[in-house]
């Protein structure tokens, strides 16, 4: 049995083979006439997917496939094209492209609707069906030799793909024509990030310009809809750097989109929406994303946080840090998961940082400095949050307590200052800023505990003036009363 | 000390004859039966009117109407001047306690049936002053400028509005332009702190002559019960309305340190209507029911005959004396009584409705 | 009518207490009123408008806090003369924002933030411009009030 299915099934093949072959001369003759010819677009066809998909070169510009007269076979009454222009190019392969139905129908399983998406992309000047494309299908996928994507020979395969839209975005003749205001340095910085030299050295794992930018629906970073916008960019790069299985030959963590978002950064940006804050490129930078190295830290997040950096870089810690081979800012706040900063970092417990290199045997002018700077500032918060109670307190009592919250003002920006005030590890340039805050917040607390006691004055002004009321009341009953009687007597 | 006042009194005696009045005040008397604590609440009205009248000219010291300035001046009042929260405090507290002094006394003449001839005009002018009132406190209650006064004078300016015919135009003299706002507040103003006082004034002078002249009103077969009992206006009847007045004092005293009234946020007319926006709860009942309404009652809309239905029986209400027929003539109307009771219970159920609701 | 005289007397001694209860009760009632009547010392309370001070006491380049009701505001004067004003308070963590000669910009000291002489956030954490207010010069006088 297992010896006759081979022949079985040779002998299926020697009697279809010959009628497909036949099959396939007789109906397309554009292929056979042009390849007589030795045209290169027949040529380029022949490993085309569309041929293999059973498509023909009348499928796209039209005319009669069967007949082997030109004058019938190229006919405009045929329905015979051309070579088309403009947007007829993307409006041919949108045909089917554009058709999910269709696509499927052909057992076709991947993206759809590209014509669509390439219309509302930074590629299009509108979105209308009438406006005109900058870039057509053919431009990146070629016209007669187009390839899968991921085929090493098609010009959008990873390896490929960086060449291919840097053709146009490295060159700044070309592209002042449409955006002058766009860098055109890309290709540049790409090639010194860890995605580009992997890149170069041939690996297609890599993130390449469309694993960011999308292939068809590119937009502008500023547009809330494009994968780059800082909003999106998090989820972006998570989509690989978040995929143990696509990291697991580079050996990097990844669990960063998870800290990031858990961070006072990943916080301000998705749930505030607040547009100032980080998203990943702006710490690894976008084209040229590389992680920050460790003395280039305190530079990179001292692009926001300017003053920290400036007291850390003249601090002792600077150079004790550089000695040990530590990263800057991030050997007490961590990175993607860096949380706000509270005092409880300075505690020599589980949540505290300063312990970890400071104790009462070890540094130990580094733990009194540490211990003095927490308690200092408790009781700067401390004393804040009980007037801020307090005026609360007084304030639904209907006192008057704006001047009081306005004193208060200065003790919190205080507070704020101090935070800075801690990178120079300085126990003197601390209290400069932090005890007027403490000073103001004092005041504040007895001015607050003041507009409390005057409520109580009000309640024994009241009780004073009911007393007199109640007594003049009781008096003149007895008076009425007496009068009546003495009425009554008469 | 004796000899000052009567030469004071001679001196005024050479000036003015006033031993009409003195006689008038001597002879005076009220009478005694079980509806006798009835009396005091006309009192209790006028002296708390007094109180406003003279807590209202305080605040006016301090008070700057304008929508910019008008809640601004109220914070300025409460928080920087000396008992300028008392003052104010004391002002809306009052306020409601005159309304509510005000209704007790009027349901208590409609009860007894003390508007009967001749008292008719004292009713009438009674009726008008209780009117008079419920504008101050609409009125007055714009005045802070606040959100919650705001939203309830658009509520409140937008029931007028619906009336058929006059309503619209009401409605913009009221608000002094399309839409409540700065122009509406110096109106408001205007109303409250000029054109209803001199209404007022007069209303209450007719009033208070009025009762002086006809004295109390015994109840309806009071004397063949031989209740005619009597007591000397002065000094008795006097010392007591005294006394209750101190009481009033005392409780109007305790409200306002206790419950001091707040001022809210400032009126923001693009802001969006907060929730549970009521308004004074004389107006609650009214608002309550208009609110209960079906969408159309035959073929008007529901809110419109809600107010013609109020409209009709306010009218009915004041002109009670002209068509109690059964009352003229000195009997017992229960069917007036009846009616008298309903009313209150209406009022009350639907005041507990809009409360909880 | 056995004995007036002890009638005559409580008579008095109430007549007595009574004065002296209507007198305090006259004093709880005139001195709220008597203090109520005595104009406060007034410190800002006007919101809507704030007069900062004369034109010639702020040097042109220079830039000047004060109080707007219970915020701050920073008022401007520019080298050709003109005047800007805006709320002081930072738009990140709510500090006071100060004007910085060297920088030619208004600066926060809590973190670096920067906004340029129209209130544009340029650099550093705050996330909005800050608040403008409407300067008007009357005679000599230099008000600020909201726009």
């Amino acid at each position: 049995m297992k010896k006759l299915l081979p022949l079985l099934t040779a002998l299926v093949m020697f009697i279809l083979l010959p009628q497909f072959g036949a099959h396939a001369q007789t109906e397309d003759q554009c292929i056979s006439c042009h390849a007589s010819m030795d045209d290169k677009p027949s040529a380029a066809f022949r490993s085309d997917v569309h041929r293999s998909a059973g498509l023909s070169c009348a499928d796209c510009h039209g005319g009669d496939r069967r007949s082997d007269d030109m004058e019938i076979a190229m006919n405009k009454n045929k329905g015979f094209v051309g070579v088309p222009k403009g947007n007829a190019i993307a409006e041919t392969c949108g045909k089917c492209h554009d058709d999910e139905e269709r696509m499927r129908k052909a057992g076709f399983k991947g993206e759809t609707g590209q014509l669509k998406a390439l219309r509302a992309s930074a590629h299009s000047f509108g979105t209308k069906a009438t406006d005109a494309l900058i870039m057509q299908c053919t431009n990146c996928h070629g016209a007669h030799g187009v390839r899968r994507h991921d085929d090493p020979e098609s010009p959008v395969s990873p390896l490929r793909v960086v060449g291919l839209c840097s053709s146009c975005h490295s060159n700044p003749d070309y592209m002042r024509r449409f955006n002058p205001a766009l860098a055109t340095d890309q290709l540049a910085k790409y090639r010194t990030s860890v995605h580009g030299m992997k890149n170069g050295a041939g690996d297609t794992r890599v993130a390449t310009c469309a694993d960011c930018h999308t292939g068809h629906s590119i937009r502008p970073a500023e547009e809330t809809t494009s994968s780059v916008n800082a909003f999106n960019i998090p989820t972006t790069c998570g989509r690989c750097h978040s995929d143990a299985d696509r990291m697991k030959p580079y050996g990097i963590p990844t669990t960063q989109l998870a800290e990031y978002k858990s961070s006072v950064h990943g916080k301000a940006l998705l749930e505030k929406h607040d547009a100032s804050a980080p998203s990943c490129n702006d710490c690894h930078g976008n084209h040229g994303a590389a992680p920050p190295n460790v003395e280039s830290i305190s530079n990179v997040c001292g692009t926001c946080h300017a003053l920290n950096a400036e007291l850390f870089r003249q601090s002792r810690h600077k150079v004790e840090f550089d000695r040990m081979g530590k990263p800057e800012c991030e050997t007490c706040h961590g990175n993607h998961g860096v949380q706000p900063a509270t005092q409880a970092m300075f505690s020599f417990d589980r949540d505290g940082v300063c312990g970890k290199c400071h104790g009462p045997d070890r540094a130990p002018v580094g733990y009194k400095t540490a211990l003095k700077m927490r308690s200092m500032l408790d009781s700067l918060v401390g004393t804040i949050a009980m007037a801020e109670r307090r005026i609360d307190e007084a304030e639904q009592k209907g006192m008057e307590v704006d001047d009081i919250r306005f004193a208060l003002r200065d003790a919190n920006q205080a507070r704020l200052q101090s935070r800075t005030a801690v990178h120079a590890f300085n126990l003197e340039e601390f209290s400069k800023v932090l005890d007027p805050g403490l000073r103001i917040a004092t005041t504040s607390l007895s001015d607050a505990n003041a507009a409390n006691e005057e409520y109580v004055y009000r309640r024994v002004g009241l009780a004073v003036v009911t007393l007199i009321i109640t007594l003049t009341i009781v008096l003149l009953f007895f008076f009425i009363r007496h009068i009546e009687k003495k009425q009554a007597a008469v | 000390m004796k000899s000052i006042r009567t030469a004071l009194s001679g001196w005024v005696e050479e000036r003015v004859d006033l031993s009409g009045v003195k006689e008038f005040i001597q002879h005076k008397s009220v009478p005694k039966n079980r509806h006798s604590v009835w009396y005091y609440f006309g009192g209790v009205t006028l002296f708390l009117f007094i109180v406003q009248v003279i807590s209202g000219i305080l605040l006016l010291f301090y008070y700057r109407p304008g929508a910019d300035t008008a809640f601004e001046s109220i914070r300025f009042l409460m928080t920087k001047v000396q008992f300028g929260w008392l003052m104010r405090s004391v002002h809306s507290w009052s306020a409601n306690l005159m309304v509510l002094a005000a209704a007790v006394h009027m349901f208590s003449v409609y009860l007894t049936k003390a508007y009967r001839k001749p008292r008719e005009v004292t009713w009438v002018s009674g009726m008008l002053l209780f009117f008079l009132s419920l504008a101050f406190g609409f009125s007055g209650y714009l005045l802070p400028w606040n959100e919650l006064a705001f939203f309830a004078t658009k509520v409140g300016t937008d029931i007028a509005g619906s009336v058929p015919l006059v309503g619209e135009p009401i409605m913009q003299l009221l608000r002094g332009g399309p839409d409540v706002g700065g122009a509406t507040l110096s109106r408001f103003f205007g109303f409250h702190v000029a054109l209803f006082p001199a209404i007022f004034t007069v209303l209450l002078t007719i009033h208070l002559l009025l009762v002086q002249k006809q004295g109390m009103s015994s109840p309806i077969g009071a004397a063949e019960h031989g209740e005619e009992k009597s007591m000397p206006f002065f000094p008795n009847f006097v010392l007591r309305d005294l006394l209750l007045w101190l009481i009033v004092l005392n409780i109007l005293a305790i409200l306002a340190v206790f419950f001091p009234w707040e001022l809210g946020v400032k009126a923001d007319p693009f802001a969006p209507a907060p929730a549970g926006i009521l308004p004074e709860w004389y107006f609650l009942f009214m608002f309550q029911i208009l609110k209960l309404l079906p969408a159309h009652i035959w073929f008007i809309e529901g809110e419109v005959f809600g107010i013609l239905f109020f409209g009709v029986a306010g009218l009915l209400w004041v002109l009670v004396p002209f068509w109690d027929r059964a009352s003229q003539r000195g009997q017992n109307n229960r069917l007036i009584t009846y009616l008298g009771i309903f009313v209150i219970v209406f009022i009350l159920f639907f005041t507990i409705l809009g409360w909880v609701m | 009518m056995a004995d007036p005289a002890p009638s005559e007397g409580r008579r008095r001694t109430l007549k007595t207490l009574l004065g002296t209860g209507a007198t305090a009760l006259g004093a709880a009632i005139v001195y709220p009123i008597v203090a109520y009547l005595k104009p406060p010392e007034v410190t800002g309370e006007q919101v809507t408008s704030v007069l900062v001070g004369k034109v010639e006491d702020f040097a042109p380049g220079s830039g000047t806090l004060f109080r707007f009701g219970n915020k701050p505001g920073i008022l401007l004067r520019f080298p050709n003369g003109s005047f800007k004003a805006f709320t002081a308070t930072c738009t990140h963590l709510d500090c006071t924002v100060q004007y910085r000669e060297d920088m030619g910009l208004i600066w926060c000291a809590c973190h670096n933030g920067k906004y340029d002489l129209n209130g544009k956030n340029i650099e550093g954490p705050p996330p909005r411009p800050l608040d403008p207010f409407e300067v008007v010069v009357k005679g000599d006088e230099v008000h600020v009030t909201q726009t």
